[in-house]
């Protein structure tokens, strides 16, 4: 039982408490599109309400009323131009033999065991006909705070913005025009399902030909807009081109024969729109283009509808928000607002890549510095395999010598801070490129790490020939690999601090601790000698070693011999074949306390490019579109975009019902 | 049919709004620098001035340094002498090995050297080895340095075989290494005066006093079939031993020296000296050569011009470099932080990938 507060007409701002009886409630999903509800009223009238998108609603409409018909699909289809989001409402009188019979049907389905679904939607589908059309609604739906600057600037950054939404055409155009996907100079390629062609066939009501026209009609478009196509890529600056498709052509379209012209159009288009898609087909969209083009791809959503996309796709990114958390649960990364997303690309993703290169890269060179040098100390010993560096010295190599620098520099380093990395996203392309992880970069640093390897070989090993200093004693094998040893230790070490974009103090405590630590290793290691010992090869090398006046020239000589050559071709490459992160450095090395300042200064530097922009828009003459945008602006544009037209801006849907509602003048039907 | 009342049409603007600036309690985390990717930080920059100014600093340094290293190397008097090929007897020259294993034979060999420049006190004395892999895998191997430190430990001989133990007992020192002691030995005369060679302390005093036992003795050395080296005295404990010392610090490359005497007083100029070897090692079954050679040292060791060479090199080669970029950057400067050399606004407006 239920109690609806009225307030009718005749008793003029009384209101009174009504109660109706829910005998069945016919649940919403996202096959049937629409949602019942039979009720008795309380002088034992039974009607279903019915609500739901327009084509299901306008299916299953009864043969009467047909101007209201044709008057609210006009309507319908202003409100999808004013960028609504639409429903209809519909009702039916049952009579009560007839709402008994079905009754029984529903229970039985209701609770049958196996596919109940199906069931329940057959039960649906038998007394859901023969609607009296009631009206439509429409719901302004504002898109969240910076989202079209959000897709501004991904799409400068080089990705690809596709827009797949359960809406009508009319609405996904709309927004895709608010935010900056489609505008007035793109070629549009519409492949829509709402032609008269099409309804024609539909009227007809033979599923087999309608299945078989619009197959047709899909492949005569799909070719005819190919072929249109490569002559907008002659001039290069010509108009972009948009698709813009609906969920029925879509499924003829991702058949097998289809879907290569498809995925051809759509990868040349540079926005795409799809309206009407189910979740499946939303799924099946982004395995297209994950599989066909080979191309990463993001999916982001909010709704449940969006988690077989979110799941399809490479990455897939949930936005915890008011629809719940399904989203969220089944996604890689969950964000709150959908314009952190250029933070997480431009920002976050950019600099994981460039860690995760220079890590990898590190780990490479030093570990083939340190073995290389044992590579060319067989040589000398007649290739017995005779190890050059102590057993301790190798194992430790990685875990404590070098371990914790790289590290710092996977966590820490930053080429350009997160205000730059968001005002250039054109950096992400080099991401994209792979540029900082191809073969001519590993070919680089597996050179220099061989040529250090020789340094470090050779240099120490030929210097100490003769006499270690003025007792005339020698060095020994293990006396030799120490030197050796502590000079790859220190040039490692600094050739990360080298290849940092930006150092912090854990930088330095990283590698001057490394560095600290093994000397203190060796200070402990060499001075020790127990009986367990297998050898005491080591004992009192080191110090020995620091009391020569040798070892303290060659540590000077053998790290910056080595590092000459690296230096060299940093210097080189920066100064005449310069990537264009460095070129940012460099212009913006002189602000350099405007990474610490809080978020308020950015939001400020946001609104003037837009506003200068919005100037220069309102300086060329523009042919004004049927799709203004205007339903979907983000809170604070509105006013401001009116104004700049010189446009009357029609009250909005909401803003006449609230004026109707006040006023309690709506007339009875 | 009416429905106006209960639910206005819309009015909530459905959609999804920003949330977090109406809860009370907020679930944002700590701010700290460090897990918000805000410290402060150097962002060095290799500017063109930058690599000049390195290059000139290091070229400056290391020049000088250099120089400083090789005078010091260039006041050492060297005198390398080769005597493995002419110490044999010319009967024998086609037979080296059967000369050098005949123990009857008499092995002296009488050599000149001649002093080209004062060579001041101490001057020391080396033999080296060339072609003789000290560094040799199964050879490094061969030792017990716990039997060379104290008796207890006299059995532990794992490693040493085949040198490990007769049927009187276990080898004290054990070991290839020690196995292979080389034995010639040099006699010094000048103007028929005999020079004093002082053996001791040639070995490191860590050795000494650490390594090698002070109550170990030599047992049942070189008392095999096969004798590699020179025997030991089994009345003089192991630390004392500096011979076998300095021997068994093995060296790193297949030409070596080791430390044989020291020489404690000067070498005139154009001296003869005369030097009585006895050529005992057998080096000749692998063509290993043997030279003898006497050397004085310097503040940074002995006649080693490596050292003062590379930094010559590397100092020059740095001053090179710079002057080298000077040049090119009056000849195509490149402004820094050009936006125009950014690759998206160098390239002509090609159609979006």
């Amino acid at each position: 039982m239920i109690y609806v507060r009225e307030s009718h007409v005749e008793k003029m701002g009384k209101t009174q408490d009504v109660s109706y009886e829910i005998l069945n409630v016919l649940e919403f999903n996202s096959t049937r599109k629409r949602q019942s509800v039979v009720c008795r009223y309380r002088d034992g009238r039974l009607v279903l309400f019915c609500k739901g998108a327009d084509t299901v609603i306008y299916e299953r409409l009864g043969t009467g009323n047909g101007d209201l018909n044709k008057v609210t699909r006009v309507h319908l289809e202003q409100f999808g131009s004013a960028g609504l989001r639409t429903l209809c409402l519909a009702y039916r009188d049952l009579a009560p033999d007839l709402y008994e019979s079905w009754n029984e049907k529903f229970i039985t389905a209701k609770s049958s065991l196996r596919d109940r679904e199906k069931r329940l939607d057959e039960v649906a589908e038998l007394i859901e006909k023969e609607f009296i059309l009631i009206g439509a609604t429409a719901i302004e739906d504002k898109l969240q705070e910076g989202v079209p600057n959000c897709i501004q600037t991904l799409s400068r950054a080089g990705i690809k913005i596709w827009v797949l939404t359960g809406d009508k055409i009319e609405t996904a155009i709309n927004i895709a025009y608010a935010c900056n996907l489609l505008n007035n100079e793109m070629k549009q390629f519409i492949i829509s399902s709402e032609t008269d062609a099409i309804r024609e066939v539909e009227e007809r009501g033979d599923q087999t030909e309608i299945a078989r026209f619009m197959k047709e009609e899909v492949k005569k478009q799909l070719k005819q807009f190919l072929d249109e196509a490569p002559q907008y890529f002659c001039s290069p600056s010509g108009p972009k081109l948009a698709l813009v498709i609906d969920g029925k052509c879509l499924m003829y379209a991702l058949e097998p024969s289809l879907r290569i012209m498809l995925l051809t159009l759509s990868l040349n288009c540079s926005s795409v729109v799809c309206c009407r898609v189910s979740p499946l087909q939303k799924a099946q969209v982004t395995s297209l283009v994950k599989k066909g083009a080979r191309k990463i791809t993001l999916s982001i959503g909010d709704g449940a509808n969006d988690v077989s996309m979110i799941q399809a796709a490479h990455i897939g990114i949930g936005i915890s928000g008011l629809e719940g958390m399904q989203a969220v649960m089944a996604s890689d990364f969950a964000i709150a607002q959908f314009r952190f997303l250029e933070d997480l690309l431009l920002v976050h993703g950019r600099w994981s890549y460039i860690r995760l290169c220079k890590v990898v890269m590190y780990f490479f060179y030093k570990n083939l510095a340190f073995t290389l040098t044992q590579f060319w100390f067989t040589f000398g010993t007649g290739f017995s395999g005779q190890r050059f560096y102590d057993d301790w010295f190798q194992s430790l190599y990685n875990v404590i010598f070098t371990a914790l620098p790289v590290v710092i520099v996977g966590l820490f380093d930053q080429d350009i801070s997160s205000s730059l990395s968001k005002k250039y996203p054109e950096l992400y392309k080099e991401g994209v490129r792979n540029m900082f992880f191809n073969r001519r970069v590993v070919a680089i640093w597996a050179c220099f790490a061989v040529y250090q390897s020789l340094v470090f070989f050779y240099f120490v090993s030929l210097s100490s020939s003769t006499s270690r200093d003025s007792d005339g004693k020698m060095f020994g094998l293990w006396d030799v690999s120490t030197m050796a040893f502590t000079c790859v230790v220190v040039t490692v070490n600094l050739r990360l601090l080298m290849m940092c974009n930006s150092i912090t103090r854990w930088h330095y405590i990283s590698v001057g601790g490394s560095i600290i630590v093994w000397f203190v290793f060796i200070f402990i290691y060499s001075g020790i000698m127990t009986r367990f010992d297998r050898n005491d090869n080591m004992f009192w090398v080191i110090y020995v070693l620091m009391s020569t006046s040798y070892f303290y020239v060659t540590l000077l000589l053998v790290p910056v011999a080595a590092l000459l050559g690296d230096f060299l071709y940093l210097g080189v490459q920066r100064w005449f074949f310069p990537y264009d992160y460095q070129i940012v450095q460099e212009s913006h090395k002189d602000d350099a306390d405007s990474i610490n300042k809080p978020d308020s200064q950015e939001t400020k530097e946001h609104l003037t490019p837009d506003e200068a922009r919005s100037n220069e828009i309102s300086q060329l003459p523009k042919e004004v579109s049927k799709h203004s945008g205007f339903a979907f602006d983000s809170p604070g544009y509105e006013s401001f975009f009116a104004t700049q037209f010189g446009k009357y801006v029609p009250p909005k849907a909401w803003d006449v019902a609230r004026r109707a509602s006040m006023k309690s003048k709506s007339k009875p039907k | 049919m009416d429905t106006n009342g209960a639910t206005t049409s819309s009015a909530a603007g459905g959609g999804s709004t920003s949330k977090s600036s109406s809860k009370k309690h907020s679930r944002k985390p700590v701010y700290s620098r460090f897990t918000q990717q805000e410290l402060p930080a150097c962002k060095p920059i290799l500017t063109p001035g930058l690599v000049i100014a390195t290059f000139t600093i290091i070229g400056i340094i290391f020049i000088p340094l250099g120089l400083v290293s090789l005078s010091a190397s260039e006041k050492v008097v060297e005198i390398v002498d080769r005597y493995d090929e002419s110490c044999v007897p010319s009967d024998y020259s086609n037979d080296k090995l059967k000369f050098i294993q005949n123990p009857s034979i008499n092995k002296s060999c009488v050599r000149t050297l001649t002093v080209p420049k004062l060579m001041k006190s101490p001057v020391f004395i080396y033999y080296q080895l060339d072609n003789y892999y000290q560094n040799h895998r199964r050879y490094v191997k061969s030792r017990s340095d716990k039997q060379l430190r104290s008796v207890s430990d006299e059995k532990s001989t794992k490693d040493c075989s085949p040198e490990d133990k007769t049927v009187d007992g276990p080898i004290v020192p054990c070991g290839l290494v020690a196995w292979s002691l080389f034995n010639d030995t040099y006699g010094f005369s000048v103007n028929s005066k005999t020079i004093e060679v002082n053996k001791h302390d040639i070995a490191w005093k860590s050795d000494k006093e650490h390594k090698f036992g002070s109550n170990v003795y030599p047992k049942n050395f070189q008392s095999g079939g096969l004798i590699g080296g020179a025997k030991l005295n089994s009345s003089v404990p192991l630390s004392k031993q500096d011979d076998l010392m300095v021997w068994m610090r093995t060296a790193a490359l297949p030409t070596f020296r080791k430390l044989y005497g020291k020489i404690e007083q000067d070498l005139q100029a154009n001296e003869k000296i005369q030097v009585v070897i006895q050529n005992n090692y057998n080096t000749y079954s692998f063509s290993g050569k043997k030279k003898l050679v006497l050397s004085t040292t310097s503040w940074i060791g002995g006649k080693n011009d490596f050292l003062g060479i590379a930094y010559i090199i590397v100092g020059g080669l740095c001053l090179f470099l710079a002057v080298c970029f000077i040049l090119l950057y009056v000849i195509k400067p490149r402004p820094l932080g050009d936006p125009s050399y950014l690759s998206w606004n160098r390239s002509p407006a090609g159609h979006p990938n």
